[in-house]
This record gives C-alpha cells, structure tokens and sequence, in this order.
C-alpha cells in the first residue's frame, strides 16, 4: 500500500493515478492531474490500464470510458461549497467518494445495458433505465450517485453486458434461493441447513 | 465403540415394515421412466454404506436433537441454532441465525413416515438393487475412520462422484446416530466449497428462540404443491443421470426442483414482456450456483436461472436444455 507522501502534492501523476485506481487520492491531486489528462494522451491510456487491472483484481468488469476524467471533474464542481475549504480529510472523503460514485455509476448503469431499447447513441441513458425488462433493482451504488449527480448527464458508458447480466445472476441468487432451499431441505441430508445459505430469510 | 456395533443399532432403528412397502410402491410410481432405461448392471454398493445411508436419513426424521452448526464459505462464517423434535409422530424443526440477520426458520407438523425423494434416494440405495442403481450409479461411496466432532465420535463417508455434473461430499456420521456431524462439498479440484459442522450436539430439542424475521418453512406434498404459473409450458430436454423431480410440477410451473439424494437444484423460467439482449452470468457462493441465461426460445424472449447446489457447468448444460412445448 501507498504511503501519505507518494500520494501528497510532490506526487507525480503517474503515482496520483496509481492512488485514483485504488480510490485514494486527494482532490487537490485530482485536479491538476485531470488537467494533465487532458494535455497528455499517454496518462489516459496508463488509467484505463491502471483501472482494469484493479477492476480485475475484484472481479469487476469495469470499463472506463474515454469521457471519464470530465465526469470526475463534474462531479467535483457538482460540491461549489466544498471548494472553499481547504484540504481536510472531510474533503479528501468526498473526493474519493465522488471517483467511487463515478465507477458505481459504471457498474449500476451496465444493469441497463441488457435493455434492447432502438434508442441509438449515449445521449439520454435515464430514459433507458425505465423499460428494462428484467426487473433488474439498482442496488449497490445506487442512492450515492444519484445524489452525486443530480440531474447532469450521466458519464458515457461503454455496453456491459457481462457485468449486467452477472448483477442478474446475483439478484435471481438473492430472489430465488429461500424458495430452491425449501426443496433442498426436504431433498438433502442435512435438514434444514440448506436456508443458512439463503442471503436473507423472507417472512 | 466398533462400526458393527453402529450397522446393528441402525438396522435396528429402522421400521422395515412400514417403510419397506410403501419405499417400493413410491419408488414404482417416481421411478416408472427411469426403470426403463436404466443400465441392468448396476455398481453394487457396500451394504455397510447403503446401512448407513439408510440411518442417516431416517434418524435425521426420527431423532430428537439440538446444536450449535457453523456454516464456512470461503472466509465467510456463519453460526445458527438447529433444533429437531419429534412428538406423536410429526417432526418440528428450526434454524436460527446467530450471526448476521436475526432470522429463525421453522417447519412444524412433518409428519415423520412423510419422504420427500431425496430421502426415498437415500434410504433405497440397495434395496432396488437390478432395476434402478440409485446412488450407487452416480457416487463412489468409501467409508473411513472419522474424526472427534462436537465431542463425538464420527465415521467418514467419502462420497466421489462418478462423473463431472455433482460435487463430492466429506460427511462425518456420529457413530451412534448416524447424523450428520460435519459435511464438506468439494470442487473438482478438490476444493472445499463450504463446510457444515455441529460445534455442540445434544440429543435433545433446543428452547424455543424468538427471532425478528420469523419464516415458516412449508413441506410441499409431492403431488400437491403450490405453483406459481407462467403460463408459458416448459420442460428440461436433459437431467444428469441420478437426479429426480422433487415434485410433481405442472409444465407451466415457474419452478422446478431436482434432487440425487444429496445434491439439489432448482429451475426457474420467467418470460418477458420485452426483448433482451441474449448473455449469461454467473454468480457463486460457496456450492452454491446461480446461472442466469436471457434467450429467445421459439422466438419469445425468456430468462432461465439454474439455481443449486451444482458446478456452474451442469447448471449451464441445464439452461441449455430448457424447451418450450
């Protein structure tokens, strides 16, 4: 793990990229690093990497968008009242809040990549999130980015079928698993142990 | 105490005659397709192991017990109460949670002679030697020495099976009742998947627990159960060879479970009321399997999701079977 120094103001953007892809970075950091992102091609090509290897590492699917930096950015000029204090660590949690809403939105928007709407392009993705058909439920991430971003648009997403259709799974497991257990245990050996691996017991 | 000395007591606990004719007459109806295909060489299987197959099942029903059970998934550790009476012929049970939900499961008034067919599996497993292999023709049964569980003495049965759809099984038997004190599910590679064990076993039920989330777990008569229906008639084109239906399931069921005795699954079908771009995902947790398939089947968009105790690639192979009549 990075120490305090390698992640301060001497810190070179590689290192500050390094810490963004573990969530740790600084907002002051931040910000002059989304402006080198800006000038210099090669710094976006490190994060995308830098981000897949740590999506992979959690067994995310999370594919980072070119438009990315911008929406980080907007997500901090989203707090106008938290940009007159100075660096604390109240401010250094919500600028690391505001880059994990922004990878959430990733992976919560991916649920509504299964949607075979014929709404072409990424120019109005809220509309897309009513007709899914599968009752897919936003779950984690959900609330926080929502209240991040309010009513701006949303990042550019890249399609996510896998990680949609893996949130899917998840939820048919949650949905599912007390009623397969009623069964398992009448089916099965061990009685009524199969409804210890139901995730929550339903009344 | 000598492992003669357990096969006398549980021969002696079993009620062969009220539970051989009616095992055979259920087995009959259950098993009509599957005597017809079955192989007429069967595996035969160690009558210690089917005795002990057949104790295991029929006190899990029949005995009085209480205990501490931890449930290891990975490194995940859950601890809940389990508690098992028998009072004029019909069994109470119940689970509850120690850690994490505070959550309690019961099943009252099971009435003990009541089978369900993983238990008919169980406790026939020779006795239909010739014409249906059971058990023997799916697993490789070994029984060993087992360990001290929950200040008891065990017997081993390595459960291996015999091809690639099922999980093995470790279950260490309490060498005077046959309950299952520990049993562990193993991957392919031998990896233990998850791990139940008695911390403490008395042979008495528990106090009764009051729980927040209190659920009242049913016992579907296999001939009269509740469906949910989705109006759409589906079937399964394959089962791996051993599993059964756990009940008699309309064809437009929303659900279908299977059972070999020891392992279970369950099918779900839920048409859609829109299309949906095909894929598929998978979600494990320790032996447990949730593998959700979006797919056009006769040109309308369903979602199938396998769900139990299986590799993720039996649960596929099921998806792929499911038709639409």
């Amino acid at each position: 793990m990075r120490n305090a120094e390698s992640t301060g103001l001497g810190a070179t953007p590689e290192e500050t990229l390094s810490a963004l892809a573990d969530n740790e970075a600084q907002e002051l950091e931040l910000r002059r690093l989304l402006r080198e992102l800006e000038s210099t091609p090669e710094l976006g090509d490190r994060w995308y990497r830098l981000h897949a290897a740590r999506a992979a590492m959690h067994g995310e699917a999370v594919r980072p968008s070119a438009g990315f930096a911008n929406s980080v950015r907007a997500a901090i000029d989203a707090e106008p009242a938290l940009q007159q204090n100075s660096a604390g660590s109240f401010r250094r949690a919500l600028g690391s809040f505001a880059v994990a809403a922004s990878v959430a939105a990733v992976v919560v928007l991916g649920g509504q990549q299964l949607a075979l709407t014929s709404a072409g392009g990424n120019a109005d993705l809220v509309a897309r999130v009513a007709p899914l058909p599968v009752g897919v439920v936003n779950t984690t991430g959900a609330v926080p980015v929502q209240a991040s971003y309010g009513t701006r648009a949303l990042p550019t997403l890249q399609p996510a079928d896998r990680t949609a259709y893996r949130e899917l799974a998840r939820q048919r497991l949650r949905r599912y698993s007390q009623e397969h257990a009623e069964h398992a245990s009448l089916n099965t050996p061990q009685g009524m142990l199969p409804f210890a691996r139901v995730p929550v017991i339903e009344q | 105490m000598s492992r003669m000395s357990i096969v006398d007591k549980t021969l002696g606990n079993l009620r062969w005659d009220v539970a051989l004719p009616s095992l055979l007459a259920g087995f009959l109806v259950l098993l009509a397709p599957a005597t017809l295909v079955a192989q007429p060489q069967c595996e035969s299987l160690d009558p210690a192991v089917a005795q002990l197959l057949q104790a295991m099942s029929n006190n899990a029903q029949q005995a009085s017990y209480s205990g501490v059970v931890t449930l290891q998934r990975g490194s995940d550790m859950q601890i809940m109460e389990l508690s098992h009476s028998v009072s004029n012929g019909q069994a109470s049970e119940e689970l509850v949670r120690l850690t994490g939900q505070d959550a309690r499961v019961e099943r009252s008034g099971h009435p003990t002679g009541c089978m369900h067919p993983g238990h008919q599996l169980l406790r026939a497993a020779n006795v239909l030697n010739g014409s249906f292999c059971g058990l023997a023709s799916v697993y490789k049964f070994r029984v060993q020495p087992g360990d001290r569980i929950a200040d008891r003495e065990s017997v081993r049965l390595r459960v291996e099976p015999r091809d690639m759809y099922r999980f093995g099984h470790v279950l260490e038997l309490d060498q005077d009742t046959a309950l299952i004190l520990k049993s562990s599910t193993f991957a392919a590679d031998q990896r233990v998947l998850e791990q139940f064990q008695f911390a403490s076993l008395s042979m008495r039920p528990g106090e009764p627990n009051d729980a927040v989330i209190a659920h009242e777990a049913s016992h579907p008569h296999p001939h009269e159960s509740a469906h949910l229906r989705t109006g759409v008639s589906w079937e399964l084109a394959w089962l791996p060879d051993g599993f059964m239906a756990t009940d008699a399931a309309p064809p437009e069921s929303q659900r279908k479970s299977y059972t070999d005795g020891l392992a279970s699954f369950s099918v779900f079908l839920e048409p859609l009321s829109a299309a949906i771009k095909p894929g598929e995902g998978v979600e494990r947790q320790g032996s447990t399997v949730a593998y959700t398939r979006g797919v056009l089947l006769q040109r309308r968009p369903v979602l199938i999701t396998v769900l139990g105790e299986i590799p993720t690639n039996t649960a596929r192979m099921l998806a792929d079977s499911v038709r639409l009549r």
